[in-house]
């Protein structure tokens, strides 16, 4: 933001698109002519009113999963939260896209287009309902949903594989460099989080895509990697801002530094760890914090990180390790990298647990240790983040096709993306993605997910179709 | 073209000089605020032409539409690369562009990222300042650590292909998978929301103290005596990054806790070592130094927060805190740090007094009072030396001091004084004995006043005397006061007077009722001094005043 008036202006973006929702939820219980629904819709022609003064006309547009006034776009706050998914949902429904305001709007007529949208759910084609009912509106117009064009995300998914690789690279390098007793360079893992941040927030399912792949040599860098992932998107559904998911990013890609001292033998041994040997494992939180504190010299980062590299095996309920005298209070940060590391480690194959869990099936484990070795409040945040299905889950479709989850859906949990692997005549298919939400003209969905599967059971190599 | 081109030059020009003022003046300055209006001035005549403004970044040039527009082949102060070192090939100025967003950006390229040593590189200054008028393309391949390591990894996970049997088997079994139950998510709720708004507030607040709980902690976890001698190092860092963030009572909590351990007749020997080795480090000069800083910086300092960290602390702080003290520039830091001297010296007093041979004055000076506070009559051989400095301020202080702290061979020493050329001294020396409360020195006084040559010292000089005489009120100083006040002379009467009003002025100090009787013969005096100052102890006498 650039100065005072950005600032208020940011501010009123919010306070528009919230209380645009604010009408609609009222609308949805009172008739719109009702005492409740005239003052929110007031308040809301004089938020539009306070705009239009400025910028003459203001176009209140879906783009994705995001809200944008004038272009600009209008971020998650957690105060807005529900209320911004709301009004997601009810754009969504209705297949609209934009709201443009000009010159001086009135309540009455905001009555008219609440009206609209209202009656829009029963009409055949809900946006065609609305763009005629709002034909003669003066100061209000609307515009169609646009629909993502498939083709175009061809250089986000090329740059999100380029980030995702590059920061195991670097988490590689870096781990290498400590055991040399090299100088870390940190700028580089600023600018790797920085990147990740932003397909989080840009593209958040490519990059939470790039997790489900979980066969490669390398278990440890990508274990880095995917928890700082999933935590920076964890985050970001808690409503932190870039600077603090940055932070966030950084303390959960270092949260493993400590295992670098376990010994080879016992980390790449095959079969199951010995009682003395689990011993080891459990001291890598400690030597986290070393590692971390040697790392550099001492700053708010350095002071997380460590933070963070001592709690995240310590479970909620302070079942985990490493035991403590104290009653210490679990950090914000770790907890959420806890639940971004089992989440990870279930579903990855491991040297010492070859056959990794399915995604759903890790999710339902770790729904059970909600409130006992997990946060229950960001486990609800986190299941809502990754889905019912997540991406990488085996499904079977009401068609009878067999395939993938290669992108959740947020406002609809059970209607995810899937990429269709065998179709419904069973033949083995590629690179084909449909969408749970799509419809006929009987308004009744063309696919529903009737099974899931486990992939890891058939040896599916998830790389082959999301990569 | 030609004028945009030359606009665009302008516009890198100006960034040179720019940035310059920008590191060199604060940001109420009146050229810093013309500069960056007159850079949000050329923007706008480039804005004129165009609606944005493209340079590409080479190492050594930055063009715009393939023209270049600056060319520097020095590795020194050198803005092409500056930006191209870190990656960025691409800034682009939208016409929105704000006078506070030009001021950032010129603090950012005015930066010195290498004696600075900042974490950050000029692309996350970018990125964090997240301006909505200048956009930047950065190359991320200095981010990978390993050529092609994407490729390599992607083809060796690809590798791994299933069987097509495999993958048929699944879609065989699928049918006979049971159905999936209807899986609703938990909807979250405000008071979801409310309760994670708390949790992170909570966490926005330092974290130092939660270090060190964990590292506390560790020590109750360590295996080998090698691993909790690692963690010293550890405890100093934190303690040092407490200092520098002027969080003393958090240093103050730590060091008490290695207290208790150090007193814990049931704790193992390695912990009460590691225990002795932070009370001992915590004095050192470093620490010290960081304190020092804070001392300087202007912040404030709760002189009991002050205090019982210092408590904490060995005797060989002394010697960093004595640095510091001559270091100082702030007042009230010298005041915190004397105060802290006063109670680490106890504990050292010969260590303290080498303080006394600094070469600065002012130092002398403060270890004297230092000194002279402490109250320790082992002082007294220390400051008998310093009586001959040749700063007059340091010698006053040290009479002060020897005269509160008395013993052997302080009495020869102010009675020296007292034939002092220095009128300060010898009054310094005058108060000193009076504050002796002793036989000696009263005697020397009493002596002194009765030489015949006393009446030619100067009045205020006299005075001196009569007040320091006045801490005796006895019978004898009484009378002997009394004496003065009726002695006459006929030669040099004005003198005489001078000696006679200064013992009517002690008279009143003495408290005695009886002298009214004495002072009211005196009350129509026809010396003018004589009259006032009669007039003044009587209303003392009288009126307590």
């Amino acid at each position: 933001m650039d100065n005072r008036e950005d600032i208020e202006r940011y501010k009123t973006g919010k306070d528009l698109v919230n209380q645009f929702s604010v009408v609609l939820r009222t609308a949805h219980i009172h008739d719109p002519d009702n005492i409740a629904v005239m003052s929110v819709i007031d308040k809301f022609v004089s938020i539009v009113n306070f705009f239009i003064a400025h910028e003459r006309v203001i176009s209140l547009e879906l783009r994705g999963e995001y809200f944008y006034i004038n272009d600009y776009r209008i971020r998650y706050s957690l105060e807005y939260l529900l209320n911004f998914d709301f009004l997601l949902r009810e754009f969504k429904k209705r297949e609209l896209g934009s709201l443009v305001f000009k010159d001086k709007i009135t309540a009455e007529e905001v009555k008219v287009l609440v009206r609209a949208l209202l009656l829009s759910s029963f009409a055949e084609s809900s946006f065609d309902a609305i763009e005629e009912k709002m034909a003669h509106a003066r100061n209000i117009s609307v515009g169609r949903l646009q629909k993502v064009v498939e083709d175009s995300s061809l250089e986000p998914r090329k740059m999100v594989k380029k980030t995702y690789f590059n920061a195991v690279s670097y988490t590689k390098g870096v781990i290498n460099r400590i055991k040399s007793g090299e100088k870390v360079n940190i700028k580089k893992a600023k600018r790797i989080i920085e990147n990740m941040v932003d397909h989080i927030l840009e593209e958040e399912q490519l990059l939470l895509g790039m997790t489900a792949i979980k066969d490669y040599d390398e278990y440890t860098y990508h274990h880095s990697v995917n928890v700082s992932i999933f935590s920076i998107a964890l985050g970001q559904r808690v409503g932190l801002n870039r600077k603090t998911l940055t932070e966030l990013g950084m303390v959960a890609l270092f949260h493993d530094i400590g295992k670098m001292d376990i010994p080879n033998e016992i980390l790449n041994k095959p079969s199951n760890f010995s009682d003395s040997e689990w011993d080891i494992i459990r001291r890598h939180p400690i030597w986290g914090v070393k590692t971390m504190l040697k790392l550099k010299k001492l700053d708010p980062l350095t002071i997380k990180s460590a933070i963070v590299s001592f709690e995240h095996h310590m479970n909620y309920d302070h079942s985990g390790y490493p035991r403590v005298r104290k009653d210490l209070k679990l950090d914000f940060y770790s907890k959420i990298v806890c639940l971004a590391d089992q989440y990870d480690a279930m579903t990855s194959s491991r040297v010492y647990s070859r056959v990794p869990l399915a995604p759903d099936k890790a999710l339902s484990i770790m729904m059970e240790r909600s409130n006992t070795q997990l946060d229950p409040l960001l486990m609800k945040f986190f299941v809502n983040m990754v889905g019912v299905f997540p991406i990488g889950t085996l499904v079977m479709l009401s068609t009878k096709e067999l395939g993938l989850v290669c992108e959740s859906n947020h406002v609809f949990p059970t209607r995810p993306r899937v990429l269709i692997i065998i179709d419904e005549k069973g033949n083995k298919v590629k690179g084909h993605v449909v969408d749970l939400t799509e419809k006929n003209e009987q308004e009744l969905y063309l696919r529903s997910i009737l099974k899931t599967m486990d992939p890891n059971k058939y040896r599916i190599n998830l790389a082959e179709y999301l990569l | 073209m030609s004028e945009e081109l030359n606009k665009a030059k302008e516009i890198v020009q100006s960034f040179l000089k720019s940035k310059k003022i920008v590191r060199m003046y604060p940001s109420n300055n009146p050229i810093y605020i013309n500069t960056v209006e007159d850079d949000l001035k050329k923007f706008r005549e480039f804005f004129y032409f165009r609606d944005e403004l493209i340079f590409q970044i080479k190492q050594n040039e930055i063009l715009y539409d393939s023209e270049a527009v600056y060319i520097n082949l020095e590795k020194e102060d050198n803005l092409a690369l500056f930006f191209f070192k870190d990656g960025l090939r691409e800034i682009n100025f939208k016409k929105g562009l704000t006078v506070v967003e030009i001021e950032d950006f010129l603090k950012i390229i005015s930066l010195d990222f290498n004696r600075d040593a900042l974490d950050d590189d000029v692309v996350t200054m970018f990125w964090e300042r997240d301006f909505q008028n200048i956009h930047y393309v950065a190359d991320d391949t200095i981010l990978s650590d390993e050529d092609n390591y994407e490729e390599t990894a992607v083809a060796s996970v690809k590798e791994k292909e299933p069987q097509q049997d495999s993958l048929m088997k699944a879609y065989e079994d699928a049918f006979r998978e049971e159905m999936v139950h209807d899986i609703s998510i938990v909807p979250l709720s405000d008071k979801d929301l409310q309760l994670l708004m708390q949790e992170y507030e909570r966490d926005a607040e330092d974290k130092t103290d939660k270090l060190l709980d964990i590292l506390f902690e560790m020590i109750y976890l360590q295996q080998s005596k090698a691993d909790l001698e690692d963690m010293g190092g550890f405890f100093v860092s934190a303690i040092e990054y407490s200092i520098g963030h002027g969080d003393i009572q958090l240093v103050t909590d730590v060091l008490s806790r290695f207290k208790k351990i150090l007193d814990d007749r049931n704790e193992e020997d390695e912990r009460k070592k590691l225990a002795r080795k932070i009370l001992s480090i915590a004095g050192d000069e470093s620490i010290v130094g960081l304190l020092g800083e804070i001392l300087d910086s202007g912040q404030e300092m709760e002189e009991k927060i002050f205090e019982d960290f210092v408590r904490f602390l060995d005797k060989n702080a002394l010697v960093p805190f004595m640095k510091i003290l001559g270091d100082l520039k702030s007042i009230q830091g010298r005041k915190i740090v004397i105060d802290a001297l006063i109670l680490l010296g106890t504990k050292d007093i010969a260590t303290l007094s080498k303080g006394l041979t600094d070469s600065r004055w002012y130092v002398v000076r403060n270890i004297i009072y230092i000194l002279r506070k402490i109250g320790d009559k082992r002082a007294v051989d220390y400051l008998l030396k310093t009586v001959r400095h040749g700063d007059i301020r340091v010698k006053k202080e040290v009479i002060r001091a020897l005269g509160e702290l008395g013993g052997a061979g302080v009495l020869q020493t102010l009675r020296d004084c007292l034939e002092d050329p220095e009128i300060q001294v010898r009054s310094a020396a005058v108060r000193a004995l009076g504050s002796m409360i002793s036989e000696a020195p009263k005697r020397i006084i009493i002596n002194k006043i009765a030489e015949k040559n006393f009446r030619e010292k100067s009045f205020e000089e006299k005075k001196e005397y009569f007040e320091a005489l006045c801490h005796w009120k006895d019978e004898e100083v009484f009378t002997f006061v009394v004496g003065i006040i009726k002695k006459k002379t006929f030669f040099r009467r004005t003198k005489n007077d001078e000696n006679r009003a200064c013992a009517a002025y002690s008279l009143g100090l003495l408290g005695n009722k009886e002298g009214l009787a004495v002072l009211n013969k005196y009350r129509s005096e026809g010396n003018k001094l004589m009259q006032e100052f009669v007039f003044s102890a009587i209303k003392r006498l009288e009126h307590g005043q």
